[in-house]
């Protein structure tokens, strides 16, 4: 008769062997995030005469596995800002919450939220810059888009590292070598923005959507854009790439069906 | 590769001619909590002024984030303006590292002024700038760091630093990534290295031309010459040159526009 | 009260020998001195009212509220002592935020008047705490429609298998009541401070238990029973302050605003109209003569 209860219901050692209590170590070095598990692809932005348009597709990827395929990289913050996400989905979703939180305390006061894109993204980037200093990295890239202070269009991008930039048009990920150039030659840096309109804006992100889904293997044909103006926001979430061609595919090997 | 028995050689599984891994290696993904954001600083004294400059260009790898990034700062200013400034600070390096120096020795040279009344001079800020980079000793500031202001008896004065805070007072430095290309043209143009003067004497005789101040409009010159030079030879180096020029009348800011390729 | 004075009302936590505790009832008489606060549930959505007394012509008008949001869909009106008020809220904003913090969703109405009575009912406890001087109303809309959880990321399978039944009636207006005792109750209509029993005379005669009233008929009643529960401190000047949570489709969308001005000065401009009727009334009716409505 075993006279301690402790040890009843447990598997025999004479059977089993005895047990291995390395498991119930709990002591060890602490460990952080090393690298994203679920992420998100390109973002993309431009400014325009009177706004920001900002873009995303709708997928999450887990490896090279295209995981959730109806995923809302764009998150609205407050009446005039919207934040895009790329990289890990997790720490997005905590940056979101953490964003709701700051919006929930914002509208105590009657004024409601008073913070502009430029002021979130000052946050954004001090929040990643401290948790980079910490080893804990919060695994994303995001452009935040919207007005600053004194009502201009405004859009700057921030890192898991606190890096930050701004410019007329900008991308993250794969679409910073993709998209860019595309950018680029169709609004030169020196053009100012009022000469962009909001039609071409949309176009010219349309069409580096396109082009990242050729080449991009972890993107998707559904996206999110979102048109941010003085008068609101205007966020569509289930856009379908259209007019694409696949007609190069016939002369590339792997593509279709041919045989040799 | 068979042994003689015929048996599979090595110990384990199907026996392979070459040595199969056994699993695919492990990939480790460290988090590596520093980048390079290129460009180049470069600053350099007179008599009665001191000049810092920098690129605008950031750059991640081959690719530019963007055109517009300035890497000089005014301390001590308003916040939006800059008003009221008389130290400059440029970084160059990291610039998630740079900002985050930049703001907090700003907020210890406004403190100073609002706790004794009168702002704190170049050679205190130099040092307490020191202090800040060191108290990371540890886990770096990855940035070169260069201060520039009007020492007490009104003369250009310019502090250069290492990541974590050995200084030095300076008439002239170039940091960054072309800092290289830039610096020996700086010690024959501002220092005068290997100048001597014409018929001075012959060999060991010859005598090296002696370094004096310079006119602020022939400073300025030289700045921009560096930088349209640093722009052909270095990718990281372009799109505009940024100059804060610390006169006894105020901080002028003023770009130039550099080769955007 | 025949056990005044024998010393049983100097401590919390100590019983009288008729089983009361008499710093609470002291804490009632301080709400009974506030400014009046009402609460009407609606059709659809909530309004909190309250008659700001004016206590000194240096305060800027408009400024100083005292209607609270606690969480996007949540407003807290409070009577008797404000810093209690402002405590008290404080409270119901951090347990409002634990709540999303755990859960990843609104706090349900009832859930955070729970947390909050059994928060003011701790004070009637102990020797070393006084009880709060507010009874406070709690408005809510809790969503009718299934809500994401918080940085939820997409919407899941378009097809098959959801488990979910459809027509289920979930959510809607919420409106409570929490007294210095810790008790609280759900309410159609709720009136505390100084004018609650004419108030509540008049918010029984609002038929609000057939859920016909709608939120804009609400704001106007809202108003025009804080200007009949002013009626019997006439010397004094007061502000009217106004809140409301409509339902998503609504004008506020579920979340808890103040009331637009124009719209505020409507419902005080009816309610001014209505005093004056009833003087009139009353006047041809003759002295004695009950009113009937």
């Amino acid at each position: 008769m075993d006279h301690f209860p402790g040890t009843w219901g447990r598997p025999r050692n004479d059977v089993y062997g005895a047990y291995n209590p390395q498991y119930l170590q709990t002591t060890g070095p602490k460990t952080h995030t090393s690298s994203p598990a679920v992420t998100g692809t390109s973002v993309i932005g431009v400014k325009f005469n009177g706004g920001v348009v900002l873009a995303t597709d709708n997928l999450a990827s887990y490896g090279s596995l295209a995981r959730f395929t109806d995923v809302k990289r764009l998150r609205v913050f407050g009446d005039k800002a919207v934040v895009g996400f790329g990289g890990d989905v997790s720490d997005m979703q905590y940056i979101d919450r953490l964003l709701e939180s700051i919006d929930i305390r914002e509208n105590y006061s009657s004024n409601g939220n008073m913070l502009n894109a430029k002021n979130l993204h000052t946050y954004l980037a001090k929040v990643f810059y401290k948790r980079r200093s910490e080893f804990n990295p919060l695994w994303n890239h995001v452009l935040v888009a919207g007005f600053d202070g004194e009502g201009k269009p405004f859009l700057s991008s921030a890192d898991l590292l606190g890096t930050t930039f701004s410019a007329p048009h900008l991308a993250t990920g794969f679409g910073a070598h993709l998209a860019v150039p595309i950018l680029r030659r169709l609004f030169p840096e020196e053009t100012p923005i009022e000469e962009i309109s909001r039609e071409q804006a949309v176009s010219a992100l349309k069409d580096c959507l396109k082009v990242l889904f050729y080449r991009d293997a972890r993107s998707l044909d559904k996206y999110s854009i979102a048109v941010i103006t003085q008068d609101g926001i205007d966020l569509k979430e289930d856009e379908q790439i259209e007019g694409q061609s696949w007609a190069f595919a016939e002369r590339i090997k792997g593509y279709g069906a041919q045989t040799n | 590769m068979t042994s003689i028995t015929g048996h599979p050689a090595g110990g384990e599984g199907i026996g392979y001619s070459f040595s199969q891994p056994t699993a695919a290696p492990v990939k480790q993904h460290g988090f590596y909590p520093y980048t390079d954001n290129g460009g180049s600083t470069l600053g350099i004294t007179g008599s009665d002024f001191a000049i810092l400059a920098g690129d605008t260009r950031s750059t991640s790898g081959y690719n530019i984030n963007s055109r517009m990034v300035p890497k000089v700062f005014k301390i001590g200013g308003d916040d939006e303006t800059g008003e009221g400034a008389q130290i400059v600070l440029s970084v160059v390096g990291f610039a998630a590292d740079g900002n985050a120096l930049k703001e907090r020795l700003d907020a210890v040279v406004k403190m100073y002024k609002y706790q004794h009344g009168k702002p704190m001079s170049v050679s205190a800020c130099a040092q307490r700038l020191s202090t800040i980079l060191y108290g990371k000793r540890f886990f770096p500031y990855y940035v070169h760091a260069i201060l520039a202001g009007l020492d007490e008896e009104g003369k250009g004065a310019l502090y250069s630093y290492d990541p974590v805070g050995s200084y030095e007072r300076e008439q002239c430095r170039a940091a960054g990534a072309a800092a290289s290309l830039i610096m020996p043209f700086l010690d024959n143009q501002v220092n005068f290295k290997n100048q001597y003067i014409p018929g001075s004497g012959e060999g060991h005789a010859l005598e090296a031309k002696k370094a004096e101040p310079l006119p602020q409009t022939h400073v300025e010159q030289l700045v921009r010459d560096a930088f349209t030079s640093a722009v052909e030879r270095h990718i990281e180096v372009g799109d505009n040159l940024q100059m804060m020029i610390i006169t006894r009348e105020g901080i002028k800011e003023v770009f130039h526009p550099l080769k955007k390729d | 009260m025949t056990s005044i004075g024998t010393g049983y009302d100097l401590s919390n936590s100590v019983f009288s020998p008729d089983g009361r505790n008499f710093q609470v009832e002291y804490a009632v008489k301080a709400v009974e001195n506030g400014g009046t606060a009402v609460g009407i549930r609606c059709k659809d959505g909530v309004v909190l009212a309250v008659e700001k007394i004016i206590t000194s012509k240096l305060l800027k008008p408009g400024a100083n509220k005292r209607i609270a949001t606690v969480d996007r869909h949540v407003g807290i009106v409070s009577a008797g002592l404000v810093p209690d008020g402002r405590h008290f809220v404080s409270r119901a904003r951090d347990e409002a935020s634990s709540w999303r913090g755990t859960y990843k969703a609104p706090i349900p109405t009832s859930a955070l008047a729970n947390r909050l009575g059994g928060y003011v009912q701790a004070y009637t406890l102990y020797s070393s705490v006084r009880p709060f001087g507010v009874t406070s109303i709690v408005g809510g809309w809790d969503s009718e429609a299934e809500l994401a959880v918080d940085g939820q990321v997409g919407t899941g399978p378009k097809s098959g298998a959801g488990g979910k039944v459809e027509g289920t009636p979930a959510g809607g207006p919420a409106l409570y009541m929490i007294e210095p005792s810790g008790l609280y109750w759900g309410y159609y209509g709720a009136a505390t401070g100084k004018g609650r029993q004419a108030a509540k005379a008049e918010l029984e005669k609002l038929d609000l238990t057939s859920g016909n009233l709608s939120l804009l008929d609400g704001v106007k009643e809202a108003a025009r029973i804080i200007y009949v529960a002013h009626q019997d401190s006439k010397d004094k000047e007061f502000e009217l302050e106004m809140s409301w949570i409509s339902s998503l489709d609504g004008p506020t969308k579920g979340r808890h605003e103040e009331v637009p001005k124009e719209l505020r000065e409507e419902a005080e401009k009816f309610a001014k109209q209505e005093l004056e009727g009833e003087d009139e009334d009353e006047e041809e009716k003759g002295q004695g003569e009950q009113m009937e409505e």
